[in-house]
Formats: C-alpha cells, sequence, structure tokens
C-alpha cells in the first residue's frame, strides 16, 4: 500500500461543468513507475496530469495521493501544501506558461525559495543542474529570448531543481529538434533510474517504449481506451489507428507508391 | 488595412518595433561602463537623490550643472550620445505645448512684459517672470527625464525590478511588474504573427472598414488569451509553491566603487541643498 503514489478511483472531470475533460479514470500509481499517457489532441491527457498535481480536482470519484484523499481544502494547509508540492512537480506543455520571471536564474530558483530552500542549498543545485542541462549560458538572460528547445530545457530544470518523487511531463519533446528530444529522454532515464516516478503525456511514440514500462490510452470520449505494458500497446496497431496515433503513410519506392500505417516509433 | 502606407499598419508595425526596440533592448545595459558597474542599489538610491534635487530647486545653474553631469555619466557609460539625446528630448515637446508654452503668456503668469504681438485679433505677452518659468520648467523635465532614463538603458531590467524592494515596493506588486514585462513581449509577438498571417490570407487590399474590424476582433482575441493565460501562469506559481507572497534572492554585491560614488553623491546633494 505504500508504495501506492496516486489512486483515482471513478474520476470525472469537466470545465465550467459542461465541457467534459475526464470520464470514468481509474488509475494506479506506484513508486517508480514510468508511465506514459497517449491520445489524440483533447483527449484528457493534460487535465489528468493538472490533477495530479493538485490544480484541480475531481468533480466526481476521488483522488488519493501519497495514501491520503486529495481535496482542495488540503492544499490550502501550509504544511501539506508544501510537502506536496516538495513530492510533486508538473512540467508544463507550454514553457511560455511555466517561464513567468524577468530571467531564467530566477525563473529555475522561483520553487525552490517558495519552498524555503536555504541560499546555499539552491545555489549549489542550481549550479549542478543547470551544468548537467547545459543551460548555464542562460542564466542571465530573459526566457522570451531563447529558443524553444532551450526554453523547454529551462522549464524542465525549474521543476527538477524542487527535487519532487514524483515528475509530471506534459508533452516534454513537441516541437524538438532530435537532439534535444534524445537530451529530454536520458534525463528522463536519469531521474528514473534515481527511483522517481515519471509520468509523461506525449504524442511522440517513438519516445513512448524508451520512458515508460506502463502505458495509458486516451481516447476521444475522456475514457481509458487500453492500458497494459509500452511494447504490448505500440504493437496494436488496430488500437492505435482507432486513437489517432498512427497515420497511413504513402512513398515512392522508384515508380512503386508504397502505403502503410505509420506510428512514428522511429524517427526517420 | 494593409495598403501601402495604411495608418492601422504603420501604428502596428511602428508600436510594436518601438516597444521591442525601447524596452527590450539591452544593449546599453550589457556593456562595460560606469553606471553599468555600479551596484543597481546604490544607482538607484544616488539617482533618486538627485532627482529629488531637480524636484526641490529653483535655481536654473543647478539644474544645468546636473544636465551636464548626467551628459557626462551618460559618455563615461559608453551610451551614444545621439542616441541618448533623442530618446531624452523627443518628451519635450509634449511637456512644452500643454505646459510651458501657455506659461509664457500673462494670462497665465501675470508680469513685466517682454514682447507683445496679436494673434488672431488678441493681443498676447510674453513676460519675463512667464520665460524664465518656461525655461526651468523645461529644464527640470529634460533633466530629470535623462536621470530616468540613464538608468534605465544603463540597468538591467529584472535589476531594476530587485531595486525596487530596496524601496520597499511589496514584492506582489515588483513581481506583477515583472511578469507584465515578461508577457508583453509574448503579446507583441502574438500580434505580430496574427498580423502576418491575415496579410497572408487576405492579401494587401482591404477595405479599411473591414481592416477596422480585423483590428477589433483581434484585440478581443488578445482580451481572451490574456484571460486565458493569466489562470495558467496562476496555476504554474502554484504548482511551483507559490502561496500568496512571493519569496526572492538578492545576490547583489556592495563594492568600494559604490561607496566612493554613493560619497561623492551625497555631497552634491547636500552641496546644492545648501547653497543651490
Amino acid at each position: 500500500m505504500d508504495d501506492i503514489i496516486f489512486e483515482l478511483k471513478d474520476v470525472n472531470f469537466s470545465y465550467l461543468g459542461k465541457y467534459p475533460a475526464l470520464w470514468d479514470i481509474n488509475i494506479t500509481i506506484k513508486r517508480g513507475e514510468k508511465i506514459s499517457v497517449i491520445g489524440a489532441n483533447g483527449s484528457g491527457k493534460s487535465t489528468l496530469l493538472h490533477m495530479l498535481d493538485g490544480l484541480i480536482f475531481p468533480d466526481k470519484g476521488i483522488i488519493r495521493a501519497f495514501g491520503k484523499e486529495l481535496r482542495e481544502g488540503d492544499l490550502n494547509d501550509a504544511g501539506f501544501s508544501r510537502n506536496f508540492r516538495k513530492s510533486v512537480g508538473l512540467v508544463f506543455q507550454n514553457p511560455d506558461i511555466q517561464l513567468f520571471c524577468p530571467t531564467v536564474r530566477e525563473d529555475i530558483i522561483f520553487g525552490p525559495l517558495q519552498l524555503g530552500a536555504s541560499k546555499i542549498e539552491i545555489e549549489k543545485c542550481l549550479e549542478e543542474l543547470t551544468a548537467m542541462l547545459g543551460i548555464t549560458d542562460l542564466l542571465d538572460r530573459s526566457p522570451h529570448q531563447l529558443s524553444i528547445g532551450e526554453r523547454r530545457k529551462v522549464a524542465i530544470a525549474t521543476t527538477l531543481i524542487i527535487g519532487p518523487d514524483v515528475l509530471l511531463l506534459d508533452e516534454p519533446t513537441a516541437g524538438l529538434d532530435p537532439l534535444t528530444t534524445r537530451h529530454i529522454i536520458d534525463l528522463l532515464n536519469l531521474a528514473s533510474s534515481s527511483g522517481k516516478t515519471i509520468i509523461t503525456s506525449t504524442h511522440d511514440l517513438h519516445i513512448v517504449e524508451e520512458i515508460s514500462d506502463t502505458v495509458y490510452v486516451f481516447g476521444s470520449d475522456k475514457k481509458i481506451a487500453a492500458f497494459g505494458s509500452s511494447s504490448e500497446i505500440l504493437k496494436d496497431e488496430r488500437l492505435l489507428m482507432e486513437h489517432n496515433l498512427v497515420h497511413i503513410h504513402a512513398h515512392r519506392h522508384k515508380d512503386i507508391v508504397h502505403v502503410h500505417p505509420h506510428q512514428h516509433t522511429d524517427h526517420h | 488595412m494593409f495598403k501601402k502606407s495604411n495608418f492601422i499598419e504603420r501604428s502596428l508595425t511602428g508600436a510594436l518595433s518601438f516597444i521591442k526596440g525601447s524596452i527590450f533592448a539591452e544593449g546599453y545595459a550589457s556593456r562595460i561602463g560606469f553606471l553599468q558597474s555600479l551596484d543597481p542599489r546604490i544607482k538607484a538610491a544616488t539617482f533618486l537623490l538627485f532627482l529629488l534635487q531637480i524636484l526641490f530647486t529653483k535655481n536654473i545653474l543647478v539644474l544645468l550643472y546636473l544636465y551636464a553631469l548626467c551628459l557626462m555619466l551618460a559618455q563615461v557609460s559608453r551610451i551614444d550620445l545621439l542616441f541618448f539625446l533623442k530618446r531624452t528630448w523627443v518628451f519635450i515637446p509634449l511637456f512644452s505645448l500643454f505646459i510651458a508654452i501657455p506659461a509664457l503668456f500673462s494670462i497665465f503668469t501675470p508680469g513685466d512684459p517682454l514682447v507683445s504681438f496679436s494673434l488672431i485679433g488678441h493681443k498676447l505677452t510674453i513676460t519675463h517672470q512667464g520665460l524664465s518659468g518656461a525655461e526651468l520648467f523645461v529644464t527640470r523635465v529634460i533633466t530629470s527625464v535623462s536621470f530616468v532614463v540613464l538608468l534605465s538603458i544603463t540597468t538591467k531590467h529584472f535589476e531594476l525590478l530587485k531595486v525596487l524592494r530596496i524601496f520597499k515596493i511589496p514584492q506582489v506588486f515588483v513581481m506583477t511588474l515583472g511578469m507584465c514585462y515578461r508577457y508583453i513581449y509574448l503579446f507583441a509577438e502574438i500580434i505580430e504573427d496574427t498580423y502576418l498571417a491575415i496579410k497572408s490570407r487576405v492579401g494587401t487590399l482591404v477595405h479599411y472598414k473591414r481592416g477596422q474590424h480585423l483590428v477589433a476582433w483581434n484585440i478581443a482575441y488578445l482580451w481572451h488569451r490574456s484571460y486565458q493565460l493569466n489562470e495558467e501562469v496562476y496555476k504554474a506559481m502554484l504548482s511551483r509553491g507559490y502561496a500568496g507572497e512571493p519569496a526572492v534572492l538578492t545576490d547583489f554585491r556592495f563594492k568600494p566603487k559604490d561607496l566612493v560614488w554613493f560619497i561623492f553623491a551625497a555631497i552634491m546633494f547636500t552641496a546644492m541643498r545648501k547653497y543651490g
């Protein structure tokens, strides 16, 4: 039981009470697991991550975090909120949302400062983390001066510096070049090998097998359409096609047009 | 909307380029120069002393002396003087039109007549007192504007924001200011992209009325987008432990050079208060 970090039971959530975003969701997440959430646009992946981060709460059903039911009122309690925020970190889909400070340095240290870390501790972590991510040169720049890849790395740094046990990532590789994508995959695997729980929402099927052991497929009806090991799910072409995760790809071999389903499980 | 020399297009591109050029250019703040090397807290505090002196003095010579000091500081801080003069004198016509020019005349400043003339059947008299008042006013405006501009172009914006804290501006306001700065750029980019997207679809021949509709629609879109962004950024802050009062780290370093400069400015301030 201690190993269970999140437990969602019959969870429903809708925006403004009328636009359903999650429907009958049942998920159990254990400590140290690597999970991917895949699905078409608007299938509720980001909403799920926001709920796991205690930013929104179910309209119906129960969410438990670290063995305790998570309710909005609990996060108004300073002690509980501080512990929860130290334990769970979310990297938002849009780095422009996450980087709201005038400089990269201030953005990265924002989290630990709010959570009461000491100046020495913050400076040490900042130095190590920025060296590891290769972003030391960016510290005094404004986020608006950075490329999308740099912004995404900085956004990840803003969360990693808190040292959360659970790392939630919302499409961390969207729009990135292959090399930056590779760096992010390596980073996630490093975090996972140090015992962190990694939950990633993504469209990039080619990274799923590397960053996850378990995959949840979300359907356009906002329900979980399937879940299983990453190899099982990625082999199920019919399931992936049904949820807009593969497409028919046509290309030419000399004079013959060749057509086949295309999964984006590899770079090409 | 997009015909050549069209008013809306020119206003839009002009405003965006002004915002990007004036607010976001930090070229001078990154140069190696005298003011750039000072601790921003000391620099801001001494500039505040100069501004107070400008406000209190009624002696035009003191103002001219301070203006000369400002130009000298600009010079030793490797600021292009032509750029600096353009940037500061741009405010003068605005103030002159509404305050300094009317103050020349006996209607607003009675006194000894200097010159009289007729304009559309009305006799107007410029007075000695009016002229010296207007001179004092214009010199005061140009000197204070010059100091403020010099402070802003030789200091990185995030350092200026931190400096506001030493003047006991509540952190929440400082942070809001910082965010405004951050997101103005994002919105300027959205406006630019939207403008290009419209231009690519509609070409250049759009009736000005249709153009006005498009601009109005874009203002509404931007308003909606800023509202959304506001909610999302708040969530991102909560996610990293924000609980109502932001904490910040101040890492300025006080150097002997700062002390020397501060003593110099304090002596000048005291001397000018006493003899000016």
